[in-house]
């Protein structure tokens, strides 16, 4: 009896160890699915169903258990495959280009339409009448159409 | 001062073109194609799967060589992988080299794979998949027969328990050996 006992004891805690290992997991696999690429299949994690995608998944799960942080996983995983596993390129060298090109064309973009925008209203305001120096008829004319207005007088 | 502007957009415009035009042409220039039959194996030097320190191919000129690239997560690598022992048992005597290069896998996965099927011939890691690239491999388990002179012999696409590539495999071995 006292062994049946000891034997369900020794069996859930088994069956309890894993989960009781990382009470609060600090990353999630949904998380690193989106984070990982599938290295025969070229896509991330979460858009590949091939037996090495499922295999580095099974991996994931177990480090997650065993409370590893996203980080410490990652580098796990960039030990064994190198840094093409992560689906963003670092922060550093030329794969700085990766992050920074398409911000430079977002905003060279922005410029020039802002240019575009600006030349484009300018051409479309009616320009001012500049002022006539005098009246601008000849002494004669004017003469006359002053003799015709004192006739209203 | 707008002529000068128009040009330099112009210019900017052109030096993008310019830059993805290359970028495409240097992509095409480098998709990486298996080696054919004939040419010179791809030199390459990776590390251990089963112990320290890391093993070239040309440390075994004058040698024929056997490089079986597989994966612990590759199903018919399984069974393959029985053939492949009993085959290296039976030519390393003839001075023949078996190789293996685990491909994009875990390298516990690995090892505990080549224990549990009492693998013996030297295993190598290429967990990056660059040696295995350049051997133009997309799908394991793929095995070339390399000869002394270090070309390739045969290219066998697939696992060499396939009926269509045993023969095959058989007499590369024996030509690579004579």
């Amino acid at each position: 009896m006292t062994l049946r006992f000891l034997a369900v004891v020794a069996a859930a805690l088994a069956l309890a160890g894993p989960a009781a290992a990382c009470a609060k997991p600090r990353t999630s696999l949904a998380y690193l699915e989106g984070q990982v690429m599938c290295p025969t299949c070229h896509t991330t994690l979460d858009q590949s169903d091939s037996a090495a995608a499922r295999q580095i998944e099974g991996f994931i799960r177990q480090k997650i258990a065993a409370c590893w942080t996203a980080q410490r996983i990652e580098s796990a995983l960039v030990a064994n495959y190198g840094r093409g596993i992560l689906a963003a390129p670092s922060h550093k060298g030329f794969d700085l280009l990766a992050w920074w090109l398409p911000i430079a064309g977002v905003l060279g973009g922005a410029l020039v339409l802002a240019v575009g925008v600006w030349r484009w209203s300018r051409r479309r305001e009616p320009e001012e009448p500049e002022p006539p120096e005098g009246s601008g008829l000849d002494e004669e004319t004017e003469q006359r159409l002053d003799d015709l207005l004192a006739r209203f007088d | 001062m707008t002529h000068r502007l128009k040009i330099t957009a112009q210019l900017i415009t052109l030096a993008c073109v310019a830059g993805l035009l290359a970028l495409l042409v240097w992509k095409l220039g480098h998709q990486q194609h298996p080696p054919r039959v004939g040419a010179v194996a791809p030199a390459f030097s990776l590390r251990r799967l089963d112990g320290p320190g890391k093993v070239s191919l040309a440390s075994y000129r004058g040698r024929p060589v056997v490089l079986n690239f597989w994966a612990s997560w590759c199903e018919p690598c399984k069974s393959e992988a029985k053939v492949l022992e009993r085959d290296w048992t039976s030519y390393h005597a003839r001075g023949v080299v078996f190789l293996g290069v685990d491909y994009h896998d875990l390298a516990s996965d690995a090892r505990r794979f080549v224990s549990a099927h009492e693998l013996t011939f030297t295993m190598l890691d290429d967990g990056s998949g660059r040696v295995t690239g350049r051997y133009g491999i997309s799908q394991v388990p793929e095995t070339y027969v390399v000869s002394r002179q270090g070309r390739i012999v045969a290219h066998l696409a697939g696992p060499i328990t396939d009926p269509s590539f045993a023969g095959k495999f058989r007499s590369a071995l024996a030509k690579a050996a004579a």
